[in-house]
């Protein structure tokens, strides 16, 4: 078990939601998807001792906000739909990280999907729809 | 935070979720409702509600529910749809009555409706499974 980030970790989360449940961190594209991650400590955890899926799921939902303005320039966007699946819990000093993969792009939605796992073990799986623009 | 007029503050137990409230409840087990008041931690760089805290008072409030209906077993989620439909800001007063859908011997089926002063803002549909009485 690490708790080190990964090299060119850039750390993202600057006010509000994202820097009171972070940090949370865009790590270099592995070439088809961008990635992100954090490191599990006590505040993210439920009472059974596994990271709590409201984590989880925000931090999907982080990945997949962030990665739809980097590939629209868009300077805003709103998460439309959000379907997590919850395979396996992920434990406190754990090095959890999201692959996320845009899977079609319009002129005014992007449809996502993500993977987030600690090491080898896929911990959610999630898929997603976000509108570019704040307007809803 | 006090509570709103009528309301308690929910007894939580899960350390992200104690991070994140407190969360006010009003009303008999298995009817419960909830109360989240928006605060500063809870919203996104655009100064409205983050999705990941929808989806964790979601979490929190069909998990009370489920917990609920199962006389305390040990739930876990294993699957969550959300819907949003519109922004939420500070100060704002969110409230759910969660809904128990169905239930199996050993999955649960709850669903939610959250609201702003009678405003449908998100909507969130989860399946639990059973593990076992703690």
């Amino acid at each position: 078990m690490t708790s080190e980030m990964p090299p060119g970790a850039e750390e993202i989360s600057h006010a509000g939601f994202n820097r009171h449940v972070g940090p949370l961190y865009r790590l270099p594209d592995d070439g088809e998807r961008t990635r992100f991650a954090f490191v599990v400590v006590s505040k993210h955890m439920n009472a059974a001792g596994s990271i709590h899926g409201g984590m989880l799921m925000a931090f999907a939902d982080v990945s997949m906000s962030r990665t739809t303005r980097l590939v629209t320039d868009a300077p805003s966007c709103s998460t439309v739909a959000l379907t997590c699946d919850f395979l396996a819990p992920g434990r406190l000093d754990e090095v959890i990280e999201s692959r996320i993969r845009v899977t079609r792009r319009t002129r005014t939605m992007v449809f996502l999907s993500a993977e987030v796992a600690a090491g080898e073990r896929l911990l959610l799986v999630a898929n997603g729809v976000w509108k570019i623009g704040s307007a809803r | 935070m006090s509570a709103p007029p009528g309301y308690t503050q929910t007894e939580l137990s899960d350390p992200f979720e104690i991070h994140l409230g407190p969360v006010f409840e009003a009303g008999a087990k298995g009817a419960r409702h909830f109360v989240l008041r928006v605060d500063e931690r809870h919203l996104n760089g655009r100064g409205v509600v983050h999705g990941g805290m929808l989806m964790t008072f979601a979490d929190l409030a069909l998990g009370q529910a489920a917990w609920d209906a199962t006389d305390h077993a040990f739930v876990v989620t294993i699957n969550m749809q959300a819907q949003f439909l519109k922004t939420a800001r500070a100060g704002d007063l969110i409230e759910v009555a969660p809904q128990l859908v169905r239930r199996t011997r050993s999955l649960l089926f709850l669903r939610g409706d959250f609201e702003v002063a009678g405003d449908a803002i998100f909507t969130a549909s989860s399946i639990w499974k059973v593990l076992g009485k703690l």
